[in-house]
Formats: structure tokens, sequence, C-alpha cells
């Protein structure tokens, strides 16, 4: 009698089999955005689509983290949204793994040259078998600044590293904390430019090829000044008043004055509702992240820096997409294309800004903002918040990781844990061979940004340390 | 092992040689010896059904040998993946191609191959070929015992017949057929799946540095990279494998013993005689086992953070400074802290779940044993060494190494807890991570599949190795063979 | 000679209260020590603290008693749109509810029809059934987590844009199907039912089926009752497993232990969601603390009996 069992094995089988086959195609757009823009996107494209009769398709907005999307995509991109949105640093990893299609659509290509700044256009191509297509369309601009507590700092004091210092001196709290130890939050320091020139040595991955497993170009992270201000941020961070790095229980506990954390923190307009709430809104101040001086002791044995140099913190400044499935049907691609330019239009992106804070991307976006707040359309914390990320991209570069290679190696060959080593001072272990013990001294500096410059160069940590640093492998 | 004669019987029943020599003998026999239903069954399924009148049975046999063949020959295919013989091609993974021609004009573009897709149908249409195979021998088996009825002057077997007997002779077959079917399906074939990749290049962060969405074979190199350190896959595990493994063996060792003499205590506390409100006591230890896991630990976890009522608790009343980084969740925290904390508040989880199954144990040592203790006038503390701790022992030994088992592979206190931490720069396992933990941060996170299938199997063999070392020699074991 | 008994018997019960008090001490300071976490979840839940400009405070704070209570949170927890879901709590119990019962039927039918084939039918396989179960059961769950989802993707059960709802049949298949795989509790408890009791009804022509139908079943209430609360109670205890089924995307399919998880440690975690939080704990926790609390016999019961049979 195990024909009942056998027989019923292959029918669960061959069920498996064939159940896959019967699915229809649908006649539905589907779309991933922030999860703070759902409602807001729904109600757009609802409109676009009454308003177009002829459109052909339901849209149906689904809202998530923009790091889940890019890594839901790469797992199983067949189970993602045929849109979907994401940081544009992500483009080369989702192209060259065949998780997004090209735009293929002249007059959309045409808008988005049109209607983005330089620095957005060169990272949003990638190479498709040889030839370079746009992959993403920028909508949403993004940079770091600084939130505060109005209560315990001025504004003045808000202005420098040094008076935030002062105040958490008074206050007796640390001075500031940063939401994250990642690649992308510890842009604050990397990407501190000198205030009198915006001059800095730093160079990540200058002249790439966008085509995986091409050159990486040049980096350069050994400069005197990027020494000059790991030292300066050691010493902010050994003092009592100064630097923090944010707790495990959350930055926004940090924030809380009942827990005498911190007076500030380095963060996104994404962070807007955690500050809020941990600070009250009346309480919550926006500004550019400060600047600071190099002391005596930060420059010491090093040359072209000098005590008093001033320098901003800097900060990758973004933008993010919306891309296209590239397992979504060739049937919908016109559509989508057609979806995508509207909801990326400078319209949209002005309505996006008064529904979700979302700050446009588009060149001269900043005049738009003034005027909402000129006609009390957004308040006082709602306009600085746009304000100050259009002021801080200025101050910073978008993120130049064209190839998933470059993305993965400046990002998850633990680069950003050896500047956390500096700050801390602590001993890097690396392989076992090449432990980083000195990381306190000016030598150890150098040689712990060496292995960073070698991490995002090669994904791995050297051999040996080069006796005659810097040096350039 | 019990005696030589037991031992002998066993190997006879289970030498595998032997046992298919005799199938083969009784192949060639059943082909000569059996009818034309019989003889024409080993090409047609059902035949000999149909020849005997066994219409219904006939007709599924017939069934399932068109749909197999139907599958091997048509090739049906999900997401461009085909099932059948093209599966059996597939599996070598020589012939997955790249895709990615694209015309921006119409939206056009090949997909790649799923290589992870053709594995997997490649090792469903092998369980397909088995249960071919297998329903070939049954479907022969049945006509040539239908003509050996006739022989002996009975009649084949009705279909009534056959169901009838599904209810008694055969019960088991109904009774274990939906879990035989669920297993191969959930768990034979994932796991069969999950050991393959080890044997792969499927590493989602090597893809995608590569740029490609395509992995293949390479035989034996992931288990080369242990102890080579090449490559991303072998300078994690070169380089962690060890410690996270002497860690493993350390927590289950400890949280193991904790557990289990806390809780024999515990018992013995609520359960003294003249002690009132036992059944109080019982429940609420119970309270902390029906709640569950994650709410339990990520409340200690929040109670224990850096601004958690204990930290500010210990600095109002001015015996520490700074906040305790308990739980190792900042790089610079200490490991060796966080390794106590993650054991102590293990304690917190298990002592009550032992104490609940000891406590029955206790309630049952025969009384006579400590009556004849007390009229030695041995001590209490006596009486528990020599009576209590050596009758619950016996009894618990299989409990004690499911136990350490299950520690080894216990995932909720410190995914919970410390989430692996405090980190080591560099690598994915942190100072507290299991080689459970850590699989799941090289799986689920990371998409490092082959590493992941890599750590598993290494987990496997260590489990296989202790459970078959003390679960040979339990008395359970031994006993399981005889009892019926 | 009686003098001298009574005094020993006098300093014996004097001891003996002495130890009494000892006892009860430390089982008080035991209980306190793990009833702490859980009380400070529960009150935690009737937090209802503000900032002064109107904020309400929903992170941790480190006065472990609130300086204000109310019901505040559950009304936020009921009424809010959590991951771009309306009433997405409900939604959860209500999901998680669906699928515990279904797997809690299933699961228990399977252990129960497997532990009775194993404890009390002779036949031909029964010994490889139990070591390929126990080699099995070796393997760590995690490794198939990620080739049960493929699996069930390619069959459409799960991560299936047009039908996201299919991803609960998914994972309740996924819980069950290997529950047959467990059957070693019950099986320890039908070897303790005589044989004598089976051979004897079989004398009697009961055939295998009656035998389990009309003697075995009813006297395994304490195990059905067991495996049924197990099962019952695993799909809110469980937050990895359901996550990598329905999906990261698929909020409002999510069960309850997915969705509370996420509020703190999802790839969005928000740290002022603790309060609430706790009160969905509170929510969770009390019905099945009810459960256990009721069915406490029977679950002891099962657990002995894994204990010893191991």
């Amino acid at each position: 009698m195990k024909k009942l069992l056998a027989l019923l094995l292959v029918l669960s089988l061959t069920a498996v089999i064939f159940a896959g086959c019967g699915s229809t195609e649908e006649k539905v757009i589907r779309i991933w955005v922030g999860e703070e823009s759902v409602e807001f996107y729904q109600t757009l494209c609802d409109e676009y689509v009454a308003a177009h009769p002829d459109f052909g398709y339901a849209v149906q907005v689904k809202g998530m983290d923009t790091g889940t999307i890019a890594g839901t995509i790469a797992t199983d991109p067949k189970a993602a949204a045929d849109i979907y949105t994401a940081a544009h640093d992500n483009i080369g990893k989702l192209a060259s793994t065949q998780c997004a299609k090209p735009i293929g659509d002249q007059s959309l290509i045409d808008q988005v040259l049109a209607d983005n700044p330089e620095s957005f256009r060169n990272v949003i191509y990638s190479t498709l078998n040889g030839t370079k297509y746009l992959y993403g369309v920028p909508y949403i601009s993004q940079a770091l600044f600084l939130y505060y507590n109005k209560a315990l700092v001025t504004e003045e004091q808000a202005k420098t590293f040094e008076g935030l210092r002062e105040a958490a001196k008074a206050a007796g709290t640390k001075a500031i904390t940063v939401v994250g130890d990642d690649g992308y939050n510890m842009s604050f320091a990397l990407l501190a430019t000198k205030v009198s020139d915006h001059g800095t040595t730093v160079k990540i991955y200058e002249g790439a090829d966008a085509v995986a497993g091409g050159s990486k170009g040049t980096s350069n992270c050994q400069g005197d000044d990027t020494v000059a201000i790991m030292r300066w941020l050691q010493d902010y961070a050994a003092d009592e008043n100064g630097f923090k790095w944010a707790s495990p229980d959350g930055w926004d506990a940090d924030l809380d004055k009942s827990n005498n954390g911190v007076l500030a923190v380095i963060g996104g307009a994404w962070h807007y509702n955690t500050a809020k709430a941990a600070l009250g809104e009346t309480n919550l101040g926006i500004a550019l992240i400060p600047t600071f001086t190099l002391t005596e002791k930060a420059v010491e044995g090093l040359s072209g820096v000098s005590a008093g140099d001033v320098y901003r913190g800097g900060t990758f400044a973004d933008c993010k997409c919306f891309m296209i499935n590239a397992n979504s049907s060739k049937e919908k691609y016109a559509k989508e294309q057609e979806l995508i330019k509207f909801m990326s239009s400078k319209e949209a992106q002005n309505r996006s800004y008064l529904a979700c804070l979302n700050v446009p991307a588009y060149v001269g976006a900043s005049s738009y903002i003034e005027q909402c707040y000129k006609d009390g359309k957004v308040t006082e914390s709602q306009y600085n918040l746009a304000a100050m990320q259009v002021a801080m991209a200025e101050w910073g570069i978008p993120q130049p990781f064209i190839t998933g290679t470059l993305n993965s190696y400046f990002y998850s060959k633990n680069a950003p844990s050896v500047f956390r080593a500096i700050i801390d001072k602590t001993a890097y272990p690396t392989t076992g061979d090449t432990i980083l013990s000195e990381t306190e001294s000016l030598t150890g500096v150098r040689k712990a940004l060496y292995l960073v410059e070698y991490l995002w160069m090669h994904g791995t940590v050297p051999k040996e340390f080069p006796t005659d640093l810097p040096k350039h492998d | 092992m019990g005696t030589d004669s037991k031992r002998g019987k066993k190997a006879a029943r289970s030498n595998p040689f032997r046992r298919i020599g005799n199938s083969f003998s009784e192949f060639g026999k059943r082909f000569t010896d059996g009818s034309v239903g019989t003889k024409l069954s080993h090409f047609i399924f059902g035949a000999g059904s149909f020849y005997h009148g066994q219409i219904v049975k006939g007709i599924i046999f017939l069934l399932i040998q068109l749909g197999i063949l139907a599958v091997m020959i048509f090739c049906p295919s999900i997401n461009n993946t085909p099932y059948g013989w093209k599966a059996l091609v597939n599996l070598s993974l020589k012939n997955a191609f790249e895709g990615g021609e694209f015309d921006p004009a119409t939206g056009e573009m090949a997909i790649g191959s799923d290589c992870k897709l053709m594995i997997l149908f490649g090792f469903v249409t092998i369980a397909l070929i088995f249960i071919y195979f297998i329903v070939w021998n049954l479907n022969i088996a049945s006509s040539y015992k239908a003509d050996n009825d006739k022989k002996v002057g009975k009649k084949p077997t009705t279909i009534k017949e056959d169901l009838k007997e599904l209810l008694d002779g055969k019960f088991h077959v109904l009774m274990l057929t939906p879990t035989c079917i669920a297993a191969t399906v959930f768990t034979i074939l994932p796991t069969i799946f999950m050991i393959a990749l080890a044997f792969t290049t499927y590493n989602q962060q090597d893809m995608n540095n590569l740029g490609t969405n395509l992995f293949k074979w390479n035989g034996l190199q992931n288990f080369a990279a242990v102890f080579t350190g090449e490559g991303s896959l072998g300078f994690e595990i070169k380089n962690r494998f060890l410690p996270v493994l002497g860690w493993t063996f350390i927590w289950a060792i400890f949280a193991t013993l904790t557990c289990y003499f806390g809780g024999i205590i515990l018992a013995l506390l609520i359960n003294k005689k003249d002690l009132k409100g036992k059944k109080v006591f019982r429940t609420l230890f119970i309270l902390t086992i029906a709640v569950p896991q994650f709410i339990s630990l990520l409340a200690v976890r929040n109670l224990l953070g850096e601004y958690g009522p204990i930290n500010s608790l210990l600095q109002s009343i001015g015996w520490i400074q700074e906040p305790i980084g308990f739980l190792g969740l900042k790089a610079t925290d200490s490991e060796i802290l966080a390794k106590i904390m993650v054991i102590v508040v293990n304690m917190w989880v298990g002592i009550p779940y032992t104490m609940l199954m000891t406590s029955g144990i206790l309630m049952n040592i025969p009384t006579d044993l400590y009556e004849a203790a007390r009229v030695d006038g041995t001590s209490t503390v006596k009486m528990f060494f020599k009576i209590t701790l050596p009758y619950v022992i016996f009894i618990t030994t299989p409990y004690l190494i499911s136990s350490f088992v299950g520690n080894i592979n216990s995932f909720n206190t410190i995914y919970l807890l410390t989430g692996g931490g405090p980190t080591y720069p560099g690598y994915q396992a942190g100072g507290t991570d299991l080689l459970v933990t850590w699989l799941y941060k090289v799986t689920i996170d990371q998409g490092m599949y082959n590493t992941g299938a890599v750590i598993g199997i290494f987990t496997f063999l260590i489990t296989a190795t202790i459970t078959l070392i003390t679960y040979r020699r339990s008395k359970a074991y031994n006993e399981e063979d005889t009892f019926q | 000679m009686s003098n001298n008994t009574n005094k020993k018997y006098r300093s014996q019960s004097k001891n003996r209260r002495i130890s009494l008090i000892v006892t009860y001490t430390i089982l008080a300071v035991m209980a306190v020590i793990w009833l702490i976490p859980l009380l400070w979840i529960f009150i935690s839940a009737f937090r209802c603290e503000y900032q002064p400009d109107g904020t309400f405070i929903g992170r941790v704070t480190s006065n472990f008693f609130p300086r204000a209570v109310g019901f505040e949170n559950f009304r936020l927890l009921f009424t809010e749109t959590y991951y771009g879901v309306d009433h997405a709590f409900v939604r959860w119990i209500v999901n998680t509810l669906i699928i515990s019962v279904i797997d809690c039927v299933i699961s228990t039918f399977l252990v129960l029809s497997v532990a009775y084939c194993i404890a009390k039918l002779k036949f031909k396989l029964r010994k490889a059934f139990m070591n390929i179960t126990m080699i099995l059961g070796l393997f760590p769950g995690f490794m198939s987590m990620i080739a049960i989802y493929f699996l069930l993707k390619s069959i459409g059960l799960s991560g299936n844009p047009s039908h996201p709802e299919l991803s609960l049949v998914g994972l309740v298949l996924a819980y069950s199907a290997g529950a047959g795989l467990g059957f070693q509790i019950a099986k320890g408890f039908f070897d303790v039912i005589p044989n004598a009791l089976v051979e004897s009804a079989k004398l009697d022509g009961c055939t295998n089926f009656k035998v389990f139908w009309k003697i075995i079943l009813p006297l395994a209430k304490p195990i059905i009752i067991y495996q049924a609360l197990m099962s019952f109670t695993g799909p809110w205890m469980d937050f990895i497993f359901a996550k990598v089924i329905i999906g990261a995307d698929n909020a409002k399919y999510w069960t309850v232990s997915v969705g509370l998880y996420s509020m703190l440690f999802g790839t969005h975690p928000d740290t002022n969601l603790f309060t609430q939080f706790a009160a969905g704990c509170v929510i969770v926790a009390i019905p099945i603390v009810t459960l256990f609390m009721f069915l406490q016999k029977y679950y002891v019961e099962g657990v002995t009996a894994g204990a010893v049979k191991g």
C-alpha cells in the first residue's frame, strides 16, 4: 500500500512543479518607496491614473526602507516591485547583477539631464554589456546636517565644535554624537574640507570605470590634512565634554536631555521625527555641520596644515532614485517610464517636499523651499531641514560608488571600523599578521589611514605595513 | 550494545549489500516467473493490475508513470528554469548564461539564469526519478503478489480490501505518509540543497563584486579555504572559526550546567516539606516560561541598556560613574562581561524549565531511601549528594545531552541579548556569537550562502558526533531496541 | 531519656523553622529577580509621559516606575499605521491567530500519528525512520530556512507579488511540515502505555486504526494538549522564520512577533516605539500566559516525559 504514499508524493511534487506555471500577468505596476512617502506617492499615482484613462495599469505603492529594498532586490529580484527606489550608490550593484533595467525613453533622459546638478548626473549611469546607460532617476536629495538642543546651545555655539563643547561643559554632558558609525555617517569626518577654499586631499575612487572589475580609479585618505583631522577628533573624543559614539539604546536616547547624553547629533532628514520626539519641536535646532579649528597638537609633525586652520565637517550629498526592475515585463516598460517621468517631475518633487519633507533633487529647488517658508506652508524647523541639506550639498560629494565592488569595498570591508578604532584609540585586530596597536600616535593614525585606503582599493587587509608612508598602492 | 548474537543479527539485517543482492535475484525471478501482466508491468505501470482486474490501482500506477514521464520529457519551467531532463543537464551549471542583452526601445531584456533554482530543480527531478523507480518496483510487486494469490486459489485483492488493509496491517503507511511527504519537501530537500551550496561559489558579496548573478561549482575549495584563509570565505572562517567554536562549547557547558543545577536546587527549595505556597511559587516561575522569549529577553536587554534603569540605578547610588556596557553592544565593551552576562541571563531563562522537569522526578524518589539514610543519621546536605543528585542525574541523562546539543544551537538568547557583540572589526562573528548566530548573520544578513553552508555542515558534524557518542551509550537507546 | 528526646525534638523543630524561613527568603528573592523584567515590560506598557511641549515619550527611560500612567500606548497600538499598514497591529494579531490555529491542528495530528506508529507498530523501516529523523534534527534549522523560502517562492507561496496573502499559507506549511519529525516526546508518552492493552484489543479483533482511535487517543489527552499548546504558541514566539518566509516588504501579512520585533530592531527601528512595543507584548503575553496557566498540568507532564525519555 505504499502506492498511496507514492501517489501523494508524486502529486505534491508535480503540483509543486506546475503550480508556478499558471500565473497570469496582471495590470498592476508595483512601486516600492521609502516608508515615509507611501501615502503621498499612492495618492499622486492614483491621480495620474485617473487623469490618464488610457494608462491601462493600476498602481500599487508599498513602503520599505531603502536599505532593505537594495538587500531584497539583490537576493531575490523576481519578488521585488516593478519600480523601486534606491540610493544612487546602489546603482552599480543593482545594474551589474541584473536587478535593474536601463532607462530608454529619450524624453525621460532629457528631463533627468536638464533637471539635475552635474554631481548627480555623474553617478546615475552604469554599464550593461559594454554600453553606458542611465539607470536611476533622482527625485530626493539628502545630506547629513546637525540637530541640536536649542534649550542648551545657542545658535552661535552650534556653529563650531568648540562652541558645542563649551555648551556641553556648562550642561555637564558630551557635545555631539553621530547617528551611526558606518561609512556613510563617518563622512562627516572623512569629507571635512577647509573652509577658506573647500580644499581636501581626500579622493575616493576618482575616475573609476563603471564596469564591474574595471579600474577603481585613484583614492587617497592619507593626506596630512586627514591625519590632522583624525588627530584632532581623537582629542575631541577624549574630552569629557566632546564627541561620543551613539548609545546602543539609540542616539535619540543620547539626545534626550533627561539622560544627560549629548547636545547635538549629526544625522539626516530621515531622523527628523525621532529627533523631534527626543527634544520636542520647540527645542529642535537644525544647522550646518559645525566647523572646527585644528590645534597645535593635531598638526604636530605634519606639513601642509597649520594650527588655526578652520575645517567644516563634510557629508555625502546623495540622491535617491527611481529604478526599474529588470524582471518587470517589457509590456510595462513604456508605462513605467511614463510614470517615473511624472513622479520625478519638479512639480511632483515640490509636492513631496510639502507632504513628506523630502528635499527635492533638481537644480534650484532652494528657491521653492524658501518660497514655501515665506508663504507659511512649512514651519521654521521644516524649512531649516531642507535649507540646511541644500546648503550642506556644497560641502560634500555624492557617494562615488559606481559599481557594486566599490560600494562593497568602501562599506563592507571594514574600513569604517578602522575609523572607529582611530577615534577610540583602540587596537585594530585585522588578520593577526597586521594588528594595529598604536592608533594613538601619529604613525599609528597614518598606518590606520593606509589600512583604510588599502581596504577601499583591495577589499582586504595588506600583508604588512610599508615603512615609507604615505604610500599609495 | 548487547550480546554478540544480537550484534550479529543486527548486522545481517542491515547489511545493505546482501539486501541489494537479494532484491536483484528477486527482480529476475519476478520477470521470469510472473504472469504476462507482471512481465508487462516492467514497462507499463499498472499493466499487471489491469491484468488482474484491479482497475483503480492500475490507473493510479499508470497516472504516476505518465505524470513523471511528462515532467521528464516536456520539462515545464518556472522562472525560466526547467524541470525534467533539462534540469539534470542544468545541474552542472555549465550552461548558465549571463543575459543582459537590452533593447532600449522595447525594454526587452534577457535575464540571466537563476543558478540556485537550477540546482534546486535538479534535486527535485532526481527525487522524482527515485520515486519513479520505487513505484516501478511496487507495481511489479503488487502484480506478482496477485499472481501468487491466484496460484494458491485466492482472488487478487480489491481496492476496497486494499483500503481496509490501510487501516490495519498497513496502518503505519497511512499515518506516516503525510509526514514523509512533508519532510521530503520541506526538510530533506532543503537540507540537501544547502549542503550542495557548500560546494559552490554562491556568495552574494563576491557575486556583487564581480558584477555577476551566476555562480558555479567549485568542489572542495570552500573547505580548503578554511585552512588556507583564501577569499572572503576563508578570511572569515579561518580566523573566527576556532574562537567561535571554543566559545560555543564553553557556552553550551556553562548554560547546561548552570540551568541544570540551578533548576534542581530551585525544585528542592520549592518542594521542601512543610513549605506553604508551593503552587504560587511554581506558577510564578512558569510565568517566565510562558512569556515569549523575544519579549522577556528584549526586556532584559533594555533594562541593561546604557540609559536603562539598572545603569541609572547603579549610577545614582554611586557604585559606578560611567554606564556599564553589560551586553557588548559597543565595540569597546568588555567581551568577558558580555559572555558572563549571557550565561547569567540564560539562567534566568532556563532554571524554571529544569525546575519544572525535576520537580516530578524529585517527588518520585523512593522515600525508603531517605528513611534509611535518616536512621543512619545522615545530614540533609549529605543526603542531597548521596541520594537525590545521583538519582536525578541518572534519570535525566538523556535530557542533559539533548539540552547540551540544544544549547549549542541556542539562538534566541545570544541574538536577542548581544546580537553577537562586541563586534570584531573585520568579521561578521563577534565576541559572543555562537555557530548558529554566525550562520544566521552570514546567510540571512550577508547572503554568503556557501560560507553559511560550510558553517552549518561543521555544526552538524559537531552535534552529530556528540549525540552519537553519548546517545549510543545511553540506556534509552539500547533499551529502545528491545522494547517491543 | 524522654526529656532528652524532647529537647532533641524541640531543637530539630527549631532548626526546621529556621531552614524554612531561609527557604522562604531565598524563594522570595528569586521570585522578585525573575519577575522584575516582566513587571517592567508590563508597567512600561502603561507609561504615559510627555515632553513639556506635548511630545509623547515612548523610548526607554532611566526611571523604572513611570511618572504617569494611562492607556495611550494601547490606543496608539490599535490606531497607528505601522510600516504603511493601517491597523497593522490588529492585522498581525489576526494573521498570527489564523496561522497558529491551523498549525496547531496539523502539527498535533502529525506528531500523534508518527509517535503512535513508532511507539506501537512494528514495520520494516521503523528504525531507519527514527535514525533519519535524528540526523535531520542535528542540522541547524537556519540552514534550510532560506532553501525553504526559495522552494515556497517557486510555487508562489512566498514572495508572490500578485498574491502576498499566500505567504501565510506558505508559513503554515513551513511550520507544520516538519512537525511530524518532533515526535520524541509524544513517543515517550505512548511508550509508557502498556503493550498488553494494545495486544488484547487486537485479539478482540480491533484493527490498528481502531486501537489508535478508541484506545490510545482517549488515553493520550495530556500529550495531545501538550502538543497543541506547543504548536499553538510557536507562531506567537517566532520572529525569524516568519520574517524570512513572509518577507520584509509584506508588513500587512506579518505575524505579531515579527511586527513587534521590527518596531525595535527592524531595518527602520524607532526607539520611541518602545512603550508601544511593551503594550503589544502585554497583549500577546496575556492570552499565552493564561493558556499556560490553565494547561500547566499538561505542560509539566510533557516536559517531564521529554526529560526522562530524551
